[in-house]
């Protein structure tokens, strides 16, 4: 099968702050951050945390309630995200006259049903609960999100989900995005969505400090990331999904076409669990502008890693500055995690998201609260502190995660 | 609560179906209730009469046959007890 080029042809996300798509990429091109402070009622010790949370996301609404109350939350908003996608890609969610059965789904979590086995042990232990409803099965599986998407669309190809900690979505769409150039999916529904709000994982998270501090006052700007202030990352939940598809296939019924995807590259840094290599990110970003045929100086924007830790940003900048040489003064970066936070295994689906939209308005956003702190050990490349309408041409989203696992995405504006 | 009482709130929370159709001769399936529904609506039994359905119970087809089961183990376990 001769390769093929790949369109994205849909767009969708459940947006923190409430709005639609166009919304969404407003706020971050205006530097607005959607973290908050994060307060539970949790016992024995309360999840006290900058956050940021999908406070408007009405499950029932999006889904009806027959199909939101078989879903953990995660699910919930995954579902609801493709949906929207699918309705941007203009496909009618059920199956019309068209052959699905080469359409797949590939999505991207980190936690899976978390927050499901999570009430199960707490309706156990705490509640004195002796049974479980059978349903806490198909709610709690790592799976349950692309089964009720390929389900609810009629998917009949491949249905997987991607489990590799912070770049779980970037594996799956990078590994949605080869299916459909090798020719063997026509569409792919691909992102990722994660909830790390769940009780244990928020506090696990915690005990490894590496979050931001708590602070009810000044939680909007608890991520700063290659800042020199900067005090750790910000959790959020969320989701985003695109819609992946033949380039040839997109054209003939004239769909939008948002932009291109044009390449994927992994790498394991094989060296540490949790201290990151920038080697093992040289070799990722090297292997994605390889994929895609790409020259480094084509490259325009660099939606980052950046998780504002102290020595994450360092080294992703490092990267940047090897593989970049001497283009990289010139390689506009930022890191949108300032304002929508860290979705772990969602990160990639919507950060994939502002990287598209970015391309489609020719316009990069910022990283926001980076304003005259820039850490010198974070310099190199052109940091972007407010939006900038340029040229983009093609433009990279990296996720590097916990376990070493890289994934880098390469997109192109689009062009017949 | 009378079974009936029970089926009707159960569906109508899970599958938005209005009390009017839970009537007796109502077949199960075309309501839409499918293996996981009737699993889950069994649990939700189970839960609220403290008792267990036998393993081997065999799925009714009827709201009239669901409801003439689960009164026969309500009252099986009330003459148990």
């Amino acid at each position: 099968m001769k390769p093929r080029r790949v369109a994205i042809t849909g767009l969708g996300l459940i947006s923190p702050y409430g709005g639609d798509a166009t919304d969404f990429f407003a706020r971050l091109c205006a530097g607005e951050s959607a973290v908050r402070y994060l307060l539970t009622d949790d016992r024995p010790r309360p999840v006290s945390m900058p956050f940021v949370c999908c406070p408007d996301f009405d499950a029932n609404a999006a889904l009806g309630r027959p199909l939101a109350i078989l879903m953990d939350r995660f699910c919930q908003l995954a579902t609801a995200a493709a949906f929207q996608a699918w309705d941007d890609a203009g496909f009618h969610r059920a199956r019309n006259d068209e052959d699905r059965d080469r359409w797949g789904c590939s999505w991207g979590s980190s936690l899976g049903g978390a927050l499901a086995i999570e009430k199960a042990y707490r309706e156990m232990w705490l509640n004195g609960r002796e049974r479980l409803p059978p349903s806490s099965v198909v709610m709690g599986m790592h799976n349950s999100a692309n089964a009720h998407i390929s389900i609810q669309l009629g998917l009949g190809g491949i249905s997987t989900s991607h489990a590799a900690a912070c770049a779980s979505a970037n594996i799956a769409i990078g590994e949605a995005f080869h299916r459909v150039r090798s020719g063997e999916a026509v569409v792919m529904l691909t992102g990722g969505s994660d909830t790390p709000q769940a009780y244990g994982v928020a506090r696990a998270w915690e005990a490894l400090r590496v979050i931001a501090p708590a602070s009810a006052d000044h939680a909007a700007r608890a991520c700063r990331p290659f800042a020199s202030d900067r005090a750790g990352l910000v959790l959020g939940e969320g989701a985003a999904a695109l819609v992946l598809e033949d380039w040839e296939h997109a054209e003939a019924r004239g769909a939008t076409i948002h932009a291109e995807i044009v390449g994927y590259g992994t790498s394991c840094d094989h060296d540490h669990l949790v201290r990151p290599s920038a080697a093992g990110q040289v070799r990722a970003l090297h292997a994605a502008l390889a994929d895609g045929g790409l020259d480094a100086r084509e490259v325009d924007y660099i939606n980052a890693h950046g998780t504002a830790t102290a020595e994450g940003d360092p080294t992703e900048i490092e990267a940047l500055n090897t593989v970049f040489g001497p283009h990289a003064p010139a390689l506009a970066v930022s890191s949108t995690k300032s304002m929508h936070g860290h979705l772990l295994g969602a990160a990639g689906a919507i950060e994939a998201f502002a990287t598209v939209q970015a391309l489609s308005a020719q316009c990069a956003p910022p990283t926001a609260h980076l304003d005259d702190r820039l850490d010198p050990t974070c310099a190199g490349v052109e940091h972007l502190t407010s939006a900038s309408s340029r040229p983009l041409r093609a433009a990279l989203s990296n996720s590097f995660a916990f376990g070493g696992s890289n994934a880098v995405l390469a997109f192109r504006a689009a062009t017949a | 609560m009378k079974s009936i009482e029970l089926i009707r709130e159960f569906l109508h929370e899970r599958l938005e179906i209005e009390a009017e159709r839970i009537t007796p001769d109502a077949v199960l399936a075309e309501l839409g209730v499918d293996s996981l529904t009737m699993l889950e609506l069994i649990f939700e039994f189970e839960d609220r009469y403290k008792i267990d359905m036998p393993e081997d119970t065999p799925f009714p087809k009827t709201i009239g046959e669901l409801i003439t089961l689960m009164e026969g183990i309500i009252a099986s376990n009330q003459a148990a007890s």
